[in-house]
């Protein structure tokens, strides 16, 4: 069944559902860092993040490991050349992992079948 | 306007009726208006005279009934206002306004027609019938059922309504999200982490560069998945900083004691006096992977990536590596030494309170001991 949604296939729902790129999709608005696999940095808003943990920044601090810094308006990076992810300090984990699975429970059974409205991903 | 027959005597109300029919039949036959309330006046006229007096009553009747007629004709018309059952009933000729529709004896034949014709209507019948000439039909009902039925965990839109036993029926399995998974691994490597979550025991994370170890975080769990990613918080980080080019070639392995025996002769001036008195004794050793104390082994490695470095680059370069790490920490006559081997590959330390790890990037999970 294909559904209209805002970012995903049931697919990619079920896959962000069963592991904990959840919590990063909660994290979406705030400002982190990211901690690349190749050693460098990139702190900005995360825009948004799919079930493959690929991560959308913008107004992005990129620190590379020499500790050159560079500006970017936006970044996108791969789900594997993520290492760290920091959590902000003011966010509770398990709320927040509980906040998103409600999220996409409401949505999903919204009206028993009227999927008219976009599923939330924020 | 009702027809009052007053009985002066029995006998004349028949008279009556019968002008009264008289004057009806001759009323369908010329439909002049017929004024009601003369009608009944010449009835009562009528009454009180004998029968003698009914064969001019006619005549009489007619006439003066016929301007009455065109009322009487809205009376006796079954979808009028001025419909008058008792007088319909009693009229020979009403007429009906669908002659040709099925007459029927009694109500329940009716009824029965009414519910499809061929047998006795049964509920159970009927319900089938019904059903059988609904069957092309999209019935929009069902397909509200069926789209519940299709997506899972049916739950109503308002919050908190979803226990009541009705939606529970359509209720398919409970839920499996990253939280339920939790707990399921029991058994396994995983069970094992579960329990770390839930008895919130410290653990020591290996993360791995692409060649090797990286450092090791050291902090509580509050969730994994079965990628191993790990949401921990409090977290103490001690890594190494990459190595590069040359250095990358040669290093020895690094392992978690070298890691921390590396920390330490970072952070303490003694460390180094003792690596620089096994520098000596290093040189001899330099190559092997196999040494007798760990503390040596330390120095020794480090000593020994420093000197292979350095006999590939030249002495000169080992002075300049010598007065570079003398600018970059300032800290005792002794630092000039020990600076050129962490001149690269320094360790670092630092403290998150949330972190997010990526499954991919850990080795091992160390429990630390109750």
């Amino acid at each position: 069944i294909h559904l209209v949604a805002g970012f995903s296939s049931i697919r990619e729902r079920t896959i962000a559902e069963n592991s904990l790129v959840i919590l990063l999709q909660g994290l979406q608005g705030q400002v982190t860092t990211v901690d690349l696999r190749d050693e460098s940095t990139a702190r900005g808003h995360v825009v948004n993040v799919d079930a493959f943990m690929n991560i959308r920044l913008k107004k992005v601090l990129h620190r590379d490991r020499r500790g050159r810094l560079t500006q970017l308006e936006d970044l996108f990076v791969t789900g594997r050349n993520v290492r760290y992810v920091h959590i902000p300090d003011h966010m509770d984990i398990m709320e927040t992992i509980q906040g998103q699975l409600a999220k996409s429970h409401r949505v999903r059974n919204f009206a028993g079948g009227r999927k008219e409205y976009a599923k939330k991903k924020s | 306007m009702r027809i009052l027959l007053e009985d002066e005597d029995g006998s004349i109300a028949s008279p009556c009726a019968s002008v009264v029919d008289s004057n009806m039949e001759e009323r369908e036959r010329d439909t002049g208006d017929v004024n009601p309330s003369s009608t009944s006046s010449d009835c009562k006229a009528t009454a009180p005279t004998s029968s003698s007096s009914a064969p001019s009553v006619p005549e009489h009747g007619a006439d003066s009934t016929r301007a009455a007629s065109g009322d009487l004709g809205d009376k006796l018309d079954v979808c009028s206002d001025n419909f008058d059952p008792l007088l319909a009933l009693y009229s020979p000729t009403v007429p009906l306004p669908f002659p040709n529709i099925k007459c029927f004896n009694n109500v329940s034949e009716y009824e029965s027609f009414l519910r499809g014709g061929r047998g006795r209507a049964k509920p159970e019948n009927v319900e089938k019938r019904q059903r059988k000439a609904m069957k092309g039909v999209a019935d929009p009902e069902r397909i509200e059922r069926l789209k519940k039925l299709m997506v899972r965990n049916p739950v109503p839109e308002a919050e908190g309504e979803s226990s009541s036993s009705t939606p529970r029926r359509r209720k398919q399995k409970p839920p499996k999200n990253v939280l339920t998974r939790m707990p399921l691994c029991k058994g396994g490597p995983l069970g094992e982490l579960h329990r770390c979550v839930e008895e919130r025991i410290r653990v020591k994370v290996h993360i791995r560069t692409f060649k090797g170890l990286r450092g090791v975080c050291s902090g509580f769990i509050v969730a994994f998945d079965k990628f191993w990613n790990m949401a921990m918080v409090d977290v103490d980080e001690t890594y190494r900083e990459l190595l590069l080019g040359e250095a990358l070639y040669h290093e020895k392995a690094l392992t978690v004691s070298r890691l921390f025996e590396k920390l330490k002769i970072q952070e303490s001036p003694e460390g180094d006096e003792q690596a620089k008195k096994h520098k000596a004794k290093g040189k001899a050793s330099c190559p092997q992977s196999a040494d007798p104390s760990p503390v040596s082994k330390e120095g020794s490695s480090k000593r020994g990536d420093n000197r292979t470095e350095s006999r590939l680059s030249g002495d000169s370069v080992r002075g300049e590596q010598e007065k570079q790490g003398a600018s970059l920490k300032a800290r005792g006559p002794e630092t000039g030494g020990r600076k050129h081997s962490q001149a690269y590959g320094k360790v670092h330390t630092r403290h998150v309170n949330q972190l997010f790890i990526r499954g991919e990037n850990v080795i091992l999970i160390n429990p630390q001991p109750l």
